[in-house]
């Protein structure tokens, strides 16, 4: 994957670095890969940009091979992951390419108002949109009824923030290097509240690349990591039509078809990369996936048991907060995560003797949630 | 003019219908003859259980919050800032509105104030408090 930031570079070249960083530590070229299962949301209304597909394939070299293109929102490089993972798995192909670019950043030309107005196309146009809901207020919304089911606390939302900051702090990729403190998220501006801008992640733009294999020629490359579930639900949308707001029922559907897929419950899960676009949306997924105790995921973050030193540390990477969230490239930066988790290779943000992770990517109102576990070939 | 009792509800509820209904102060949402869920907006086939066989109810206009937010970064297209926007419960339905007047919070009774149609020309439904 890119560092995730600012970055004055067009998408196929972004994407580019990501994919011949992911085909070096691979060992394969475009002669080997046989498609591209390809993530971009919202390129067309921020870049005028559509068809990326062969345009990218032609960037890396590999015009003439199929690509389809994925868009769901925040979720949309994780469908592609999925779609990948089972395409291998049903044997159309041996070796494919995933992964996702996006720009989301000034440096398209659109401003915060604009942008703002570009993610908000991921609600409902005729019953959501007409009331000037945008994103911040979407997960506003699931969360205050969270805060009045649970009676979690602005100030257990800022320990996200502060967690998440602190773990960016040690991911070179991250767009935000910095820690924060509890004091100095309280005391931001108000974006949709419960949320201060430490409550929010960033606009970011970034490209993220995986190398799916076949089980059968996993051995012949190194130091492989196995795709145990991938599991993936939709949701009702509009959200006021959902059945409970604050449960994020795709993701409990999602995570159960994940772990039934891999045979293993939540306990036996060593680390996570959960859907953190704001700090409530992370105390959601730490509950829906099982992690933490229903009602429990302000209490646990206060806690410190969702830090990296904690009992089931939670965005080691800093998460969309502090990592940064280029929408279609998300996804699969989660995936780059748990491989290099697994294998020991994070770097200043390794946990210790992780060997099973699951990813959390979600799109919209979480009317699309995509969970995957990878883990240690055995 | 005709008032509401006059209305012939129509039998497959369109974005249209439903819209133009906004903007005469009513909402119109779906019952499921199957299941008997009751949707707050118009749909297809019913959320819960895909059923087609759905009725078109008017919804009451007094409610309470279900829950809320005020929005202070507005996307491009509303001007002001600190506008609040709210799922409101109005019997056995849930919809999404805008808060027009004083702040309200979750659990507080709110009563249907009109509409804004200030996106384009799609109209939200408002409320305000009922006290």
């Amino acid at each position: 994957m890119t560092s995730f930031g600012v970055h004055d570079t067009p998408m196929q070249e972004l994407f580019g670095e990501a994919v011949f960083a992911a085909f070096d530590d691979a060992d394969v070229g475009p002669d080997e890969v046989e498609a591209l299962y390809f993530g971009n949301a919202m390129g067309g209304q921020a870049e005028n940009t559509t068809h990326l597909g062969p345009q990218v394939a032609t960037h890396i070299g590999m015009a003439g091979k199929p690509v389809q293109r994925f868009e769901d929102a925040c979720a949309t490089s994780a469908n592609a992951f999925k779609n990948a993972v089972q395409a291998v798995e049903a044997g159309i192909h041996d070796v494919v390419l995933v992964g996702g670019v996006e720009r989301c950043t000034p440096e398209t030309g659109k401003d915060t108002d604009e942008m703002t107005r570009i993610f908000a196309s991921a609600s409902n146009r005729q019953y959501e949109q007409p009331t000037g809901l945008t994103f911040p207020g979407v997960f506003a919304l699931l969360t205050k009824r969270h805060m009045h089911e649970y009676g979690t606390t602005e100030e257990q939302l800022a320990h996200v923030a502060v967690k998440n900051h602190g773990h960016g702090a040690l991911n070179p990729k991250a767009h935000f290097g910095k820690e924060t403190t509890v004091e100095e998220a309280l005391d931001g501006p108000v974006v949709a509240d419960p949320f201060r801008l430490m409550d929010c992640c960033p606009f970011s733009d970034g490209a993220s690349a995986v190398v799916v294999v076949s089980d059968d020629l996993a051995d012949s490359f190194d130091d492989p990591v196995d795709v145990s579930g991938v599991g993936h639900a939709t949701d009702v949308v509009p959200l006021a039509d959902k059945e409970q707001v604050h449960v994020t029922q795709s993701a409990r559907d999602a995570s159960a078809e994940a772990y039934g897929q891999a045979d293993i419950t939540a306990e036996e899960i060593d680390f996570a990369e959960v859907h953190d676009c704001f700090t409530g949306a992370e105390i959601l997924a730490s509950e829906a996936l099982g992690l933490v105790e229903d009602g429990q995921g302000g209490v646990a973050a206060a806690e410190g048991r969702t830090r990296r030193d904690g009992d089931i540390p939670i965005n080691a990477s800093g998460g969309l907060k502090a990592k940064g969230h280029p929408i279609g490239a998300t996804g699969t930066a989660q995936i780059v995560e748990l491989t290099e988790q697994v294998r020991g290779e994070a770097g200043d943000h390794q946990l210790d003797g992780v060997e099973r992770g699951v990813a959390h990517n979600l799109g919209g109102d979480a009317g699309t949630t995509v969970v995957s576990v990878l883990e240690a070939r055995p | 003019m005709s008032t509401q009792d006059d209305i012939e509800l129509p039998e497959t509820l369109s974005y249209h219908d439903w819209a133009a209904a906004v903007r005469e102060d009513r909402l119109l949402g779906q019952s499921c003859e199957e299941c008997s869920h009751v949707g707050g907006v118009p749909s297809g086939a019913c959320q819960q259980c895909g059923s087609r066989d759905l009725t078109t109810v008017e919804l009451p206009t007094e409610g309470t919050v279900h829950t809320e937010t005020t929005i202070n970064v507005p996307p491009e297209g509303f001007e002001e800032r600190g506008y609040q926007v709210a799922v409101v419960t109005l019997g056995d339905a849930r919809v999404m509105v805008r808060i027009e007047g004083e702040h309200v919070d979750i659990g507080d009774d709110v009563v249907l104030s009109g509409f804004i149609d200030t996106d384009e020309d799609h109209p939200a439904p408002t409320f305000e408090t009922a006290d």
